[in-house]
């Protein structure tokens, strides 16, 4: 049971398993996305910074999801709680038209 | 137990600038009966709505910052609520919240500076250096592994 730990033969099997698996779905060249607010040391995101807010909701008024914006979770809660919030005041749209 | 919160209310363009400056004072005079303080106000002036509320399409904003209790808050919720030319108003608490954004730039910054002397560097920041430390590409690369798992859901 110890040999078969300390050849580390899983991890290198791993490794190279995903090695495959990038090579196949991913054949052309994709940005690697970084959170906003981590990037640019945004430590509090606020209801009155509309301008901010506003680069997160396109013109159908929806919140940009995660999984395109690249916001971590952390930064994307907050995101959430400060577009409600301005919504309430009027200063950002719930939805267009 | 004081409190820090912040009070933004939209006023109607209907109403006179006296009104508005009538409500500023109802708010002080509650606030110091009460036993809290405002401790800021700024008027952002007349704003364009992003949607219609009752037919206007234009609103007075003003923000108030107010040190008192939770009491006091509801006190002026409630007379907010009843006066017709405030069309709409928030009230948030941001004491603690205020607090945690103090705590994370003073830990990075004492960090930075950690790892600056670490490096034999002057502890801040000198005019013409790089962007990035040595720090920031750890970071890249955990989250590198979160968006491959992300497309593969995809």
């Amino acid at each position: 049971m110890n040999g078969r730990r300390s050849s580390g033969g899983g991890r290198g099997r791993a490794s190279k398993a995903q090695q495959g698996k990038d090579g196949a779905r991913r054949p052309m060249f994709r940005r690697r996305k970084v959170c906003k607010f981590c990037a640019e040391k945004i430590d509090d995101i606020n209801y009155k910074d509309t301008k901010l807010l506003m680069s997160f909701v396109p013109e159908r008024a929806k919140i940009v999801p995660r999984r395109i914006s690249g916001t971590c979770a952390l930064h994307q809660r907050k995101l959430r709680t400060a577009i409600m919030r301005a919504r309430q005041l009027a200063m950002l749209p719930y939805t267009s038209e | 137990m004081h409190r820090k919160y912040e009070l933004v209310y939209v006023v109607s363009p209907a109403a006179t600038d006296d009104q508005v400056s009538e409500l500023h004072t109802q708010i002080e005079g509650v606030a110091q009966r009460m036993g809290g303080q405002v401790e800021k106000t700024e008027n952002w002036g007349r704003r364009k709505l992003a949607y219609e509320i009752g037919h206007q399409k234009e609103g007075t904003y003003v923000l108030e910052v107010i040190n008192g209790s939770g009491e006091l808050m509801k006190e002026i919720d409630r007379r907010l609520k009843v006066i017709d030319y405030v069309i709409r108003h928030l009230i948030v608490r941001v004491d603690q919240d205020e607090h945690v954004v103090e705590h994370r730039r003073t830990k990075r910054s004492a960090a930075s500076r950690r790892r600056r002397v670490a490096r034999g560097l002057p502890p801040e920041r000198q005019p013409g250096e790089g962007q990035r430390g040595e720090s920031g590409d750890e970071r890249d690369e955990d989250q590198d592994d979160r968006f491959d798992a992300a497309e593969d859901v995809r």
